[in-house]
């Protein structure tokens, strides 16, 4: 490790200006981190550059950030994470309704429309899995073969069975908890024998007053009948050791990222915190793989650095260096620019950002496709009330849902869909239970015992469920730049144009429908409406919505078979640059009913294989230890 | 203002429904006392007390009583109610939420009456969630599954 930085992990802008590396990669989230990690165990000299601080790799550095949420009074999806004029990221709170012709420009994003989208994403050590839920969900065969199965989308240029290893190695790294029994639906196949890493999470007692009344309820859609079941979600959060996995050798879960010997992240609390933040490390962020990463000697970090530009050989294609920018003050104006040298760059700062950097330095792509495709979730929210208190505000935020309609032939027609039932009550779709303490307090006038009971009458028995609707590839909607829109260093802001079609849409009134009879069946009090002068408002045949966005941007470089038609291949390589990967939910060419994060994950190994055979020819400098600095 | 401190507690179980104790035990009573003061000021506070003191002592100990006595004394009443309503919010969530626009102009505003949380100790010591037999969203976890049994609900 370099011991010139201002910490032990970190190197420095005098080390790594101007030097040239095996491998430079922008970004420190789950795809930058795995590919660190891939590479620098196989003695390649890999350098990873992050926008955010680099203050983030012990738990006292951890312990801030939980600090930072408890006492913030908007406690949004970035709340817990330090907030920086250099390297901005965006906030749900910044979302606002667009009028025709107006960009939204408040925030980090510029919102063009015509829909507003309150996804973000975190710049800081880890990236974005500092934030997320964990979900770990792996997509459906059907899910890479949109076009051939159901004539819309787009088919991607591997098949499921490709990523079946893949996909294992993520949910070790990740460290998946859940019970392959239970993904038994839509095709879904493990292969014989497998378990994941950890027992599922325990369902929660919402979950299990949910299943006892909904079980065996069909849905019929396109003349296909499915019964529903309350089925566990796998997830990246710490639980049991599944003494089977691995052939009986087990599963020893990674806890606290620490530079010092730390006895936390062992197991799941039920801190129902998951988002913005797990405050004992029991659920995966990418710091962990980072660490090792960092642990193999070969893989350097340099923090607090942005990179602003690739520079690219006009004959060859060939990306010749990577111009960044290292700042000093989070906040205050002023940075050093430097160029890094590399046999091969890898751009793993997500779907958004990636599209930027790459516009930003003229790159469009030969198919023009970059920045556009763009993708991410949209969910509906229904929620209602239980017959009698279940237990809202316990567990994690999701520990079951309804997976049975993730495909059929339906998909020629609408959008695919599935369901999570929420264990943290209202809050998403309503700010409960603030909310209901302001009602009861403002409105009901209460106090004292009647306050208490009002409020186990209004939020023990909420039940929100999501409808996490797909979105197809759609070329209009895009991540641009625009000189007009640059942040305080002077790099280009990204600039969003998004809509939903009909097809997306006519799943939310599916969903709308499904959620009534699902209520009505569990006796549950539906409390489900939709403001007409929120962001996200969309009518569908007379009836109106709220979209919300999911945090799962994809697309934006997108995997294909040939130049003409995509940007990546299908080991994220760009078509146009032999020596430039696009790494992360970007290339994806569909993204289903899944969680981005397990799938872009699967990728990233096949991508540092693909790395790696790449520069076998080139003799992978296996005797270097990295004390370079 | 230490003596404005048991004032302060009585008045608060009042509001809360929480027993002394266990308001004590959040520790977060000095903080909570020490914040309305210093927004809302020494006067109103005393006036609020006083208002709550009577409001108990003619109600001879009938909770029924006691209730229409706090609402006719302080929850209706346009200089009490919106400081009582915030002391609430205090226990119940540990922020403080700018008073209303008509408080403000009749009886004086503060640089410090804005929305924010106390403390970071505050927020984890909110008691709508022990209400419910939950936590507060990133602390106190009740520990691995026990999200899977029914909530418990105590009173306390």
């Amino acid at each position: 490790m370099t011991t010139s930085g201002k910490d032990p992990v970190l190197t420095s802008f005098e080390a790594v200006a101007g030097q040239e590396f095996d491998v430079v990669i922008v970004g420190s989230g789950v795809s930058g981190a795995v590919i660190a990690k891939q590479l620098g165990a196989r003695g390649c000299r890999v350098l990873v550059l992050e926008a955010g601080s680099g203050n983030d790799i012990t738990v006292a550095d951890y312990e801030e950030s939980v600090q930072r949420f408890y006492g913030a009074q908007g406690k949004d999806n970035n709340s817990a994470y330090a907030k920086s004029r250099n390297a901005p990221m965006p906030r749900d709170y910044e979302t606002r309704k667009l009028q025709p012709g107006q960009p939204n420009a408040d925030g980090y994003l510029v919102q063009m429309g015509p829909l507003e989208i309150d996804s973000t994403y975190t710049r800081v050590l880890g990236g974005t899995t500092r934030h997320w839920e964990g979900k770990a969900l792996r997509m459906l065969p059907d899910d890479f073969r949109m076009r051939s199965l159901f004539g819309q989308g787009r088919d991607w240029p591997l098949a499921y069975g490709d990523l079946d290893a893949h996909y294992r190695a993520a949910e070790r790294e990740l460290g998946v908890a859940g019970d392959v029994e239970d993904q038994q639906y839509g095709g879904l196949d493990f292969g014989p024998g497998y378990v994941l890493p950890m027992r599922k999470m325990p369902l929660s007692y919402l979950d299990r007053m949910i299943a006892r009344d909904l079980d065996g309820m069909e849905v019929t859609l396109s003349g296909e009948t499915f019964p529903l079941k309350v089925r566990s979600t796998p997830q990246a959060r710490n639980g049991v050791p599944n003494p089977a996995y691995d052939e009986g050798r087990g599963y020893k879960p990674v806890g606290a990222v620490s530079t010092h010997q730390e006895d936390k992240g062992e197991r799941c609390q039920g801190n129902t915190n998951c988002v913005p933040i797990c405050p004992v490390q029991a659920k995966y962020d990418a710091r962990r793989t980072l660490y090792a990463a960092l642990e193999t000697g070969n893989v350097q970090l340099l923090a607090w650095s942005v990179a602003s530009r690739l520079e690219v050989d006009g004959v060859t294609g060939q990306v010749s260096q990577l111009e960044f920018k290292t700042y000093d003050d989070p906040d205050a104006p002023g940075h050093r620019v430097g160029h890094v040298r590399a046999k091969v760059f890898v751009l793993a700062a997500n779907a958004v950002e990636n599209a930027r950097l790459m516009l930003a330095s003229d790159l469009p792509g030969s198919s023009n496709l970059v920045g556009r495709n763009l993708m991410d979730h949209m969910y509906l929210l229904t929620w209602a009330l239980m017959p009698r208190p279940a237990g809202a505000l316990r567990g994690p935020i999701c520990t079951a849902g309804i997976e049975d309609i993730r495909t059929g032939a339906y998909r020629r027609h609408h959008a695919a869909v599935r369901y999570s039932i929420h264990n943290d009550g209202w809050g998403w779709a309503t700010g409960s239970p603030y909310s209901d303490l302001e009602h009861l307090v403002e409105h009901e006038n209460r106090f004292g015992a009647p306050l208490r009971q009002g409020l186990i009458d209004r939020v023990s028995r909420q039940f929100l469920m999501d409808c996490m609707i797909e979105v197809l590839p759609d070329e209009s909607n895009r991540v641009s730049v625009d000189p007009r829109w640059v942040d305080q260093m002077g790099n280009p802001r990204p600039v969003i144009s998004f809509g939903a079609t009909p097809y997306t849409l006519e799943t939310a009134a599916f969903s709308r429908r499904l959620s009534r009879r699902i209520f009505q069946r569990l006796g549950a009090e539906d409390h489900t409406h939709y403001d007409p002068l929120a962001p996200g408002y969309v009518s569908h045949d007379g009836e109106g919505y709220v979209l919300r966005g999911g945090n799962h941007w994809a697309g934006t470089h997108i995997m294909g078979t040939s130049a003409r038609d995509s940007v990546v291949d299908s080991t994220q390589r760009s078509w146009d640059h032999p020596n430039l990967y696009l790494a992360g939910a970007g290339s994806m060419a569909s993204i289903g009913t899944a969680n981005t994060t397990l799938t872009l994950a699967a990728l990233c190994f096949r991508t540092a294989d693909a790395i790696l055979a790449g520069l076998g020819t080139h003799a992978p400098a296996s005797t270097t230890t990295g004390a370079r600095a | 203002m230490a003596d404005m401190l048991d004032g302060f507690l009585a008045l608060s179980e009042a509001l809360t429904g929480f027993t002394g104790q266990r308001l004590r035990g959040t520790g977060q009573a000095e903080a909570y006392l020490a914040t309305a003061t210093g927004i809302v000021g020494e006067g109103v506070m005393r006036d609020l007390l006083l208002a709550a003191a009577e409001a108990r002592a003619s109600s001879g100990g009938d909770t029924e009583k006691h209730e229409a006595e706090l609402r006719r004394l302080v929850m209706s009443d346009d200089r009490l109610g919106p400081v009582a309503r915030n002391i609430i919010r205090m226990w119940y969530v540990g922020s403080w939420y700018q008073l209303p626009k008509p408080w403000r102009e009749a009886h004086g505003q503060s640089p410090r009456d804005h929305d924010h949380v106390v403390s970071p100790i505050s927020y984890t010591e909110g008691l709508l969630w022990p209400a419910i037999g939950a936590n507060p969203a990133g602390a106190k976890p009740a520990g691995y599954g026990m999200w899977a049994m029914p909530p418990r609900i105590a009173p306390g």
